[in-house]
């Protein structure tokens, strides 16, 4: 548990526009209801981290802002586009611009980690091989990763070294968004810190916006602007981490004590 | 009774769902798989990983069903005097029938079983999700080479298995049944017509599509969990061998009218 004292207020930063609006959105699966009315705004430029019991929906939400899924009602807008109404052209343009970083990284098992990073930039750009190699070498270095990995495979990479290759791979096509999908998941302590340091450094350094769902509390304290909470197919909360740290609401104080179970 | 009929009519059900999805799944991919760029490298590399890998099978399947005809047919013919008939006797029945039918039950289900282990795999680790996540179509980097090269394998494969079937023939015909290979190898192009090479390859074509359209639908459609990949290839190869009889039913009345 982080002490509220240990929280740093980022709130003193100005609320940006939001770029990710989600508005009155219901999803089910089945009898299985995930979202029932349910809105969030992501502001532009700036990290918000979804929280939340395990098996709650979290990543069905960003799966349906990139069009992966779509909801049973209700508008997903980025930047100002609904989501909602594209077609599958309109779907791939909107996803170079908004990356998704998986929860197991999702690395193509049959390509080396440079043709992975590659993969976004041979698809959609017409950069010579010189340029997607040295673009590679830029992404991993970002990353925190060195350049023997080029030739590697998948299987031979650490759970860290995957995310860590999955998140060069997201940036390579320079997004605006980033969606990061439990990026701590199976970590250990040092690998959920660098993951951490790589999500603020992103954001420092190429200006973009976060969303990242996790259930890792000290990982949403530190890299997070806004934290939305999930409970009860909605977002009751949604505030900075110091008012979350400091909040006096049950329902909060429940989930950042750990006195939440995981959704049935 | 009424137990019965539901469980008929929940499988004639699902078979027709099935029938439906496969047809969509095609649409879409011709629609979207010749859109530049062609990705001929990718349809190159799968048709060697789909057909050229499969020319030992293929060799070895139809040398015994060339075998294995000749001996049947020979056994019958000699009982009437007409084991010189060996070859007219067996190849229509290979040529026509045997041969790409068998080979679409075993070579092509073997593809198509790979295809969905292989798709079902990347579905579980959200790997198809990442494509689609990338601004690719999974459609057209993973359906279409995958399609195209089975469509174009099974017809190439069926013609190197109908000469490798008419040897395994004429091996039979020559050592058990004292019948010249050479002469049943000219009965046997003898009784055949150019119609009858080309509704063979036009039923590889045929098995071919449906062996990758199936492997790919079943690869798609893979739930969560490694237990689904293999519920998955089970049920590609269930699916691919009752869709070639079936399709084969159908290819045999239009080549054959009465």
């Amino acid at each position: 548990m982080t002490a509220p004292g240990r929280i740093a207020d980022r709130s003193a930063r100005p609320a940006a526009e939001p770029i990710i609006r989600m508005i009155g959105v219901d999803k089910a699966f089945g009898d299985h209801v995930v979202y029932r009315d349910m809105y969030l705004d992501v502001p532009k430029g700036q990290t918000t981290t979804i929280i939340g019991p395990s098996g709650g929906g979290k990543s069905v939400c960003m799966k349906m802002i990139i069009g992966l899924l779509r909801p049973d009602r209700g508008r997903i807008l980025v930047d100002g586009a609904d989501v909602t109404e594209m077609g599958e052209e309109e779907l791939r343009a909107l996803r170079r611009r908004v990356a998704y970083v998986f929860q197991g990284g999702a690395l193509f098992d049959s390509m080396t980690v440079a043709d992975n990073v590659a993969y976004g930039l041979r698809e959609h750009t017409d950069l010579s091989e010189e340029e997607i190699d040295a673009k590679v070498r830029a992404c991993l270095d970002m990353v925190g990763l060195s350049d023997d990995l080029l030739d590697e495979m998948p299987s031979s990479l650490s759970g860290g070294m995957k995310k860590r290759v999955a998140l060069a791979r997201s940036i390579a096509m320079e997004p605006d968004v980033i969606l990061y999908d439990e990026p701590t998941t199976g970590l250990d302590p040092k690998n959920i810190a660098v993951i951490g340091d790589m999500i603020l450094k992103l954001q420092s350094e190429l200006g973009v916006t976060s969303l990242v769902v996790t259930h890792d509390m000290p990982m949403a304290f530190r890299v997070s602007d806004h934290i939305a909470m999930l409970s009860d197919h909605k977002f009751p909360f949604v505030g900075t981490p110091y008012e979350m740290a400091t909040s006096e609401v049950d329902l909060v104080r429940d989930f950042v004590h750990g006195r939440i179970a995981d959704a049935p | 009774m009424t137990d019965l009929l539901d469980r008929i009519g929940a499988v004639l059900v699902r078979g027709i769902v099935q029938m439906g999805e496969v047809s969509r799944l095609l649409w879409i991919t011709v629609r979207r798989g010749p859109r530049r760029p062609v990705g001929f490298g990718e349809i190159k590399y799968q048709t060697v990983m789909l057909g050229v890998r499969s020319l030992p099978l293929a060799t070895f399947m139809s040398l015994f069903i060339g075998m294995i005809l000749a001996w049947q047919f020979g056994w019958a013919l000699q009982d009437f005097g007409a084991k010189m008939a060996l070859g007219y006797a067996s190849s229509l029945a290979l040529v026509r029938e045997l041969v790409p039918t068998v080979l679409a039950v075993t070579v092509g289900a073997k593809m198509a079983a790979g295809i969905a282990a292989e798709l079902g795999s990347m579905k579980v680790t959200e790997q198809i999700d990442a494509i689609s996540a990338l601004g690719a179509d999974p459609v057209k980097k993973l359906v279409w080479p995958r399609l195209v090269a089975a469509t174009l394998s099974l017809p190439l494969i069926n013609a190197w298995s109908n000469v490798v079937a008419l040897g395994g023939g004429a091996i039979i015909a020559d050592t058990v049944f004292g019948v010249p290979a050479g002469y049943f190898y000219e009965t046997y192009i003898d009784e055949l017509v150019p119609m009858d090479y080309l509704s063979s390859e036009i039923k590889a074509l045929v098995f071919g599509g449906l062996v990758g359209l199936i492997g790919c639908h079943h690869g798609f459609r893979t739930e969560i969990g490694t237990e689904a990949v293999g519920r998955s290839t089970t049920d590609t190869v269930v699916a691919c061998s009752i869709s070639v009889i079936v399709a084969d039913f159908f290819l045999t009345m239009i080549f054959l009218p009465v």
